[in-house]
């Protein structure tokens, strides 16, 4: 990680990179838990991962919140979160003036704040007070019996307390989570559900959208259709456009899961879904549909670290301010008068330069009236070439025509906005199905953002199809950045040694038995392990708690155990024909005349010194060729290299 | 222009070249011949070489080169350029008689209309090629095939001299004569500088190492960057000096030539700490958005500033701790990071996969070669063998990168690759489960009725017709044989990207070159970019010929429309609170539109709804209303910046019968309830989304150039604020809508309704930092409760509440971070 000011000192040509973070960074995401308290969330039930430990939903719902909380607070800092239980008969206390007054049966555990340490370990102090005691819950939540608040006051109650914690800006999400399917089968049913409907649209109205997690199990199984499709899902396409508009509940984001994938449901919503550019897609002169970006891969970095003032009281984040100064005089400089213009160069030295010295070096004269430097308004056209935002259809191509070397950055994803062209989802649509049916990729012309620079891109369908894990793969269209000719490196060896056929087949038969079949890179079997460490380290901090760096498991490190079992025999008879192979004795003959005399000492002689201890005789030089020779680093003085060539004596 | 000014041109061109450069190798010196002055180091050995200048000494050159470069006039004497050669080869030889191994090259730049002495040229032929000079001619008017130019009437001397140059260089190893105009405008081509990568050492793992090494395949290799990404460079900032008035300082050349000077202006980052505030603000480390406030032209208001700034306090570096924010918990990290994970250097081979499954949009960054270590051929046999293997397999691996020692890790892929004479594997990184995001998107082909049945006619969903469009459409503009011919004669794809040039990296180059060695960009505008730039910013013209009637079909049969945006708002208050880069994208996009959108909004939307209906009759186009929707939906989407939230459509559809009913009740509001709005008043006032409890016929009484109307005063209010950058409008509409209402007649009917409002608003006002607006409605409230004809008993109803509805005090706003000129005496009096 740079330093911070490093960081700091952004160009506005390295801008635009920035800005897919910033961009999220920027906003603030508010997320309300509203968890069912009823009899059946509190019913006990057996852990499915430890034996003779009971265990309920609402314990799994709170430890799943607590969790996101967890995460959050890390990825987001700025985020707040809430929890509100509804079905139960405890009552908010009093003198919270803050809180609007709730409607029965909903209690506020925690009303809608910014993230802190003490707001998770509070939480983690009720779990663990609940594992320790698996009544805990029930007597703190104490379950309405009999009946059920109703839907529609719960959803008021959401509404109140968002309005008074959230800030306006921030995206405001309501993450409900029940295994109740119908909650209002007695009488008064019809106004109930009408009253719930109200409510919610009240909410969507207010900028909330509703994101449920309904929990089935196999004496319970969850129909959605009995109350909440009617309820969540528009009855007319007046609301439907309402809540289209407004990102409300949609089929597809309904999860119903089984308790122990609740965790995981969440983290797929965790993020809110926000696009990076909006622009016109031109497929020909006239021909323009509208599409939305997003990042749907991007490396998250370790938080950068800030700059805190001591207050005494509290440690407030100093805020940083870029000024731009003319040095001569210390003044600072209204950014509106800034102009540009290319390097000056190195210094001179001082002597050689007469009447310029006293103005400072690299200072520019010129006649008045003359204007030798360009506005920014101009720079950003010599980066843009005048383009306007946009993506522009060059043509097709094959698909293997998409190489695997032609990359340099991350990909992003387009799909159709019908909010800007109408049309465009049906366009877009027929488009992905021709490419894909044809196995072509599109070559376009793209500019996503104002200040960006204009790339060409590959554009790769993507059908949509569910996963391994069963995730449903979006359709739309992979925005691939190709490199130009400027990001392109020459090999810089053309010529080299090659294996014999019985050597590859010997290769090929370890790496037949370490293939999977159908497997494919998994990215979620990696998590980023050099973060995880960080943020270990940085909640561990934060809880005034010790780190324990034994606890940490590396999930990326290669399961050495399993592939020599399945192929160590295989790789150790490819070592050996290795061995007897005809090149091993070929030494390649040192080329150049301009070498110094040759002082390399071969391995051999080397490990002969190693072993009567007399390393020590060798020259520095030499230590370092061996070295250099084994990819071993070289730095260090004469007492390390020895150690170093000693350690790779040792294990080979 | 004068030929010196040309051929200056030139050589300032190559000179900023080199400041571009910036290598320490590249350097230059300038000699003049036919100068006033004499002064060389021939003269001064042996005499002779007058009107000789070594005017800039050897040297790696600098911005003060090319303003010495500019002060050179014609002289009013001839001078020989073969004595400026000479003098030029005895410069470059003595400063480079310690630097056997340097390069060296003369331009001479001539117009060739003096007289030259040409005996003993032999000798110096001889001399340049002991020398291995090589030596470029360039000639101003000088006849040029290629160009082609030939001068018409030229003199007998430039002629002679001309065709002797010819014969000079000819005699040389490495000699040119060229056309002055030729030589700039093949400088002006872009040109990309091949970057050799260093190669660094790693080892390539497969098992245990330490514990089974007899087992563990472990191959000594070396990585090389395959793509890296290149940007322009970066342009240096400056600024008029001036002085205390503002006006552009001059300074007083000798030659009492009155000058401005320029600046250049160096960085710095202050810090600044709010000290007042108790509650936890934004809390966070703000960047200030220069750019896009340049860019935008957007000077924040003054007042916002000075607000903002008034409780700032600078504080010194040095007194600053690192630390992470957990929230807004404060975690102290001295250090700046924390312990690394401990890692171990080179490369693990974590198993194997079939490439055909590699899911190549997952590829995040550039490309590495792994390369077998080059001086060990038994290292050489021993990568070829699994890059082999790999390739016949059609596999690729899954690995764990690790450039050094106590690096973070980074997985990625490795992929076979085999060339002519050598094999070896390129690596791309790919992303960690932390990288991956995944949203849902609604299907585009799977569209489901509420009642759970499948909908295959959709205006959503293309038709056969429309899908054979499109296939036709997609070979059409097919690029695979669109390209040059090879060497067989067979054509090859449109494209490569080896053969694209970056245009931003190029043309921001030409420019800053530009404006190095032109005295004034206004008259001298800088020229077009190089037709190389933009060669592949169309499709050839031959596909889009052949194309031509596929992509019409298209058009007549999808049918797309452009949905007119609507202006979120118009006044600039509303911007303010939110900045965000996005936004600032968004909002300019939306401002640069609403002319259009002003004029045909409404109308127009409505023509293009009865397009789709006619045009397919068959399909109860439920669309439309959506549309119609979206139109007045969209600007409150951008304005409250969720963006995502428009995203998520519908895929719920209605069935037909029930469908066309509604379609014929939603017409009636959208072509009656005041679609025709002023179109001032548009872009403030959102269609009224009829909300449940709303009927959509109830006008909602808002005043022209209102957003807050008579009728659901609070509904309106609420409604405003959540999208976001409206407030202080909204607040201010609020205030005279409450005003009003409570002055009309019967007004006690909803007295209990206004005092919501003003609750509503007072909250609003305390946290939305408009409490000036507050404190100032209130008294002018009591005032006009107070007049006659006025309403005393609602401002009893008022008072009755008491201290939480009177003036906002200063302490109480300061727990908003805001601030209030009135005391809380005052507050708690107001209402007593």
């Amino acid at each position: 990680m740079p330093p911070y000011d490093d960081w700091n000192k952004i160009d506005e040509e390295e801008e635009e990179e920035l800005q897919d973070a910033s961009f999220f960074e920027g906003k603030k995401d508010v997320i309300l838990f509203c968890i069912d308290c009823s009899e059946s969330m509190l019913e006990l039930r057996d852990d499915p991962n430890y034996e003779d430990v009971k265990t309920c939903h609402l314990f799994t719902a709170l430890e799943a919140a607590m969790q996101i909380q967890k995460r959050k607070i890390i990825v987001g800092p700025n985020d707040s979160v809430g929890i509100l239980l509804f079905n139960t008969t405890r009552k908010s206390e009093n003198g919270r003036t803050e809180v609007s007054e709730l409607k029965r049966n909903t209690f506020i555990l925690q009303p809608i704040t910014p993230l802190s340490a003490p707001k998770v370990q509070e939480l983690i102090q009720l779990l663990d007070a609940a594992r320790e005691n698996p009544d805990e819950l029930k007597q703190t939540f104490p379950p309405l019996i009999g009946k059920r608040v109703p839907t529609g006051d719960v959803f008021t109650s959401c509404n109140w307390v968002l309005r008074d914690g959230a800030p306006k800006t921030a995206t405001k999400r309501v993450f409900l989570i029940t295994d109740e399917d119908d909650p209002h089968s007695g009488p008064g049913r019809k106004q109930l559900i009408t009253s719930a409907r109200t409510t919610l649209d009240d909410l969507v109205q207010a900028g909330v959208s509703v994101e449920p997690f309904f929990i089935s199990t196999e004496g319970k199984p969850f129909d959605v259709a009995k109350f909440y499709s009617h309820t969540l899902l528009p009855t007319n396409l007046e609301e439907e456009e309402a809540l289209a508009d407004n990102s409300s509940v949609l089929p597809e984001t309904i999860s119903i899961a089984r308790i122990e994938d609740l965790l995981s449901q969440m983290r797929i919503h965790e993020v809110p879904k926000r696009a990076l550019f909006s622009v016109p897609f031109q497929l020909a002169d006239g021909f323009t549909i509208g599409v939305k970006g997003y990042g749907l891969v991007t490396e998250q970095k370790k938080g950068s670290y800030k700059y805190f003032v001591d207050l005494g009281d509290r440690m407030e984040v100093a805020t940083s301010r870029t000024v731009y100064i003319d040095e001569d005089r210390q003044a600072d400089v209204d950014k509106t008068k800034i102009v540009y213009g290319a390097g000056q160069g190195v210094t001179t030295t001082a002597d050689d330069e007469e009447d310029d010295s006293n103005l400072g070096f690299g200072v520019k004269t010129t006649k008045p009236g003359q204007r030798p430097f360009y506005s920014a308004e101009e720079i950003r056209s010599f980066r843009t070439l005048g383009l306007e935002p946009g993506i522009k259809l060059l043509g097709f191509k094959d698909r293997e025509e998409l190489r695997f070397e032609d990359n340099v950055k991350h990909s992003q994803f387009i799909y159709p906005d019908e909010m800007s062209f109408s049309g465009s989802k049906r366009t877009f649509n027929a488009l992905l199905k021709s490419m894909a049916s044809k196995n072509k990729v599109a070559l376009a012309l793209t500019l996503v953002r104002r200040n960006a620079t204009p790339v060409f891109c590959a554009l790769l369908p993507q059908d949509e199809h569910l996963d391994e894990n069963g995730f449903l793969e979006p359709p739309g269209i992979h925005l691939i950045p190709l490199p130009f000719a400027d990001d392109i490196r020459a090999a810089p060896i053309e010529e080299a040694f090659r294996a014999s056929d019985d050597l590859k087949d010997a290769a090929r038969a370890w790496i037949d038995k370490l293939s999977v079949k159908n497997g494919t890179y998994p990215p979620d079997s990696y998590p980023n392990p050099a973060l995880a460490y960080h943020n270990a380290q940085l909640q561990a901090s934060a809880f005034r708690e010790e780190f324990d760096p034994d606890s940490f498991e590396d999930l990326t490190e290669p399961n050495i155990g399993k592939i020599h079992k399945r192929a160590g025999s295989l790789m150790k008879e490819w070592k050996l024909a290795l061995i007897n192979d005809d090149t091993a004795n070929v030494v390649i003959p040192t080329t150049g005349s301009k070498r110094k005399a040759d002082v390399s000492v071969d391995e051999a002689e080397i490990r002969s010194k190693y072993e009567a201890g007399v390393l020590g005789k060798l020259r520095v030089d030499q230590l370092k060729d061996f070295l250099k020779a084994k990819s071993q680093p070289v730095s260090g003085k004469k007492a390390d290299l020895i150690e170093r060539v000693a350690a790779w004596l040792d294990s080979h | 222009m004068t030929h010196l000014e040309y051929a200056l041109r030139f050589v300032k061109l190559k000179v900023q070249e080199m400041i571009f450069n910036g290598r320490k190798t590249d350097q230059c010196g300038v000699i003049t011949f036919g100068s006033e002055e004499t002064d060389n180091i021939v003269n001064d050995k042996n005499g002779g070489y007058d009107n000789v200048e070594e005017y800039i000494a050897i040297g790696q050159p600098n911005g003060d080169t090319l303003s010495k470069i500019d002060d050179l006039r014609p002289s009013t004497v001839a001078g020989d350029a073969i004595d400026g050669l000479i003098v030029g080869i005895e410069t470059q030889a003595e400063y480079l008689s310690t630097k056997k191994t340097w390069t060296r090259k003369i331009v001479l730049l001539t117009n060739a209309e003096c007289p030259i002495e040409v005996e003993d040229w032999e000798a110096i032929v001889k001399k340049m090629n002991a020398l291995d000079i090589s030596l470029t001619i360039v000639g101003i008017d000088f006849d040029d095939e290629e160009l082609p130019f030939t001068e018409p009437n030229k003199t007998v001397h430039k002629t002679a001299n001309e065709s002797f140059y010819h014969q000079l260089t000819s005699g040389l190893k490495s000699g040119i004569v060229g056309n002055c105009t030729f030589a700039l405008q093949e400088i002006a081509k872009p040109d990309i500088k091949p970057v050799r990568s260093t190669l660094m050492g790693t080892v390539l793992r497969l098992g245990d190492v330490e514990t089974s090494a007899e087992e563990a395949v472990e191959i000594l290799v070396k990585t090389s960057k395959c793509t890296a990404l290149t940007r322009p460079k970066s342009w240096k900032k400056y600024a008029l000096r001036e002085d205390d008035a503002g006006q552009a300082m001059l300074i007083d050349d000798t030659k009492n030539d009155p000058k401005v000077v320029y600046t250049p202006l160096k960085m710095q980052t202050e810090y600044y700490v709010d000290r007042s505030s108790e509650e936890d603000k934004d809390g966070d480390v703000k960047m200030e958005d220069d750019e896009t406030n340049l860019l935008d032209g957007d000077v924040k208001p003054k007042d916002q500033e000075g607000k903002k700034e008034d409780n700032l306090e600078k504080v010194e570096k040095e007194e600053l701790v690192r630390g992470f924010k957990y929230g807004t918990t404060y975690t102290p990290c001295p250090d700046g990071q924390f312990p690394r994970l401990h890692t171990t250097k080179g490369i693990d081979i974590c198993g194997f996969f079939p490439a055909k499954r590699f899911r190549r949009e997952l590829s995040m960054g550039e490309v590495q070669y792994i390369w077998a270590d080059p001086t060990s051929p038994q290292q050489q046999v021993a990568l070829s063998s699994v890059v082999q293997a790999l390739y016949e397999k059609g596999a690729v691996a899954i690995a764990r990168w690790v450039s050094k020692d106590e690096m973070d890790p980074k997985m990625g892929v490795l992929f076979p690759e085999v060339f002519d004479k050598v094999e070896c594997l390129l690596w791309v990184q790919m992303p960690f489960a932390d990288d991956v995001r995944r949203y849902t998107f609604a299907s585009l082909d799977n569209l489901v009725s509420k009642t759970g049945e499948q909908i295959t006619k959709h205006p959503y969903i293309p038709t056969e017709i429309q899908l054979d469009a499109m296939d036709n459409f997609v070979d059409a503009m097919d690029l695979m044989t669109a390209g040059e011919k090879d060497e067989e004669g067979n054509r090859t794809p449109w494209f490569n990207p080896a053969d694209s040039y970056n245009p931003s990296i190029h043309r921001t180059k030409q420019a800053m070159f530009h404006c190095a060695v032109v005295p004034d960009i206004t008259t001298n505008p800088l020229p077009p970019p190089h037709p190389d730039l933009l060669k592949y910013f169309n499709p050839p013209k031959k596909v889009l010929k052949r194309a031509k009637g596929a992509a019409e079909e298209c058009k007549e049969v999808f049918k797309v429309k452009e949905v007119p945006k609507r202006v979120a708002k118009a006044g600039a208050k509303g911007v303010k609170k939110g900045h965000d880069h996005a936004l600032e994208d968004d909002d300019m996009l939306l401002l640069d539109r609403k002319r259009e959108v002003d004029s045909k909004a409404g109308l127009k939307a409505a023509g293009s709804l009865m397009d789709v209906d006619s045009a397919q009759p068959l399909e109860l186009v439920s669309v439309s209303p959506a549309k119609e929707k979206g139109k007045g939906k969209a600007a409150d989407q951008e304005g409250s910046d969720t963006e995502d939230e428009d995203e998520d459509e519908f895929v719920a559809v209605s069935l037909p019968a029930e469908n066309e009913e509604l379609l014929l009740t939603r017409k009636d509001p959208a072509a009656g309830v005041k679609t025709p709005k002023p179109s001032s008043h548009r872009g403030a006032a959102p269609l009224p989304t009829p909300a449940r409890s709303v009927s959509p016929q109830i006008d909602p009484g808002r005043a022209p150039g209102r957003i807050i109307g008579s009728t659901y005063p609070l509904k309106d209010f609420e409604k405003n604020l959540v999208q976001g950058d409206v407030v202080t409008k909204a607040v201010e509409d609020l205030c005279e809508v409450v005003v009003e209402i409570v002055l009309r007649p019967f007004a006690s009917r909803r007295s209990g309704e206004m005092i919501e409002c003003l609750k509503v608003l007072r909250d609003t006002c305390l946290k939305e930092d408009e409490i000036d607006a507050w404190n100032a409605f209130l008294p002018n409230l009591k005032e006009k409760c107070l007049q006659k004809p006025g309403n005393p008993e609602f401002w009893d109803e008022v008072k009755a509440l008491g201290r939480d509805i009177s003036l906002i005090s200063n302490k109480e706003a300061r727990k908003y971070g805001g601030a209030a000129s009135v005391s809380e005496r005052r507050a708690e009096e107001f209402v007593a």
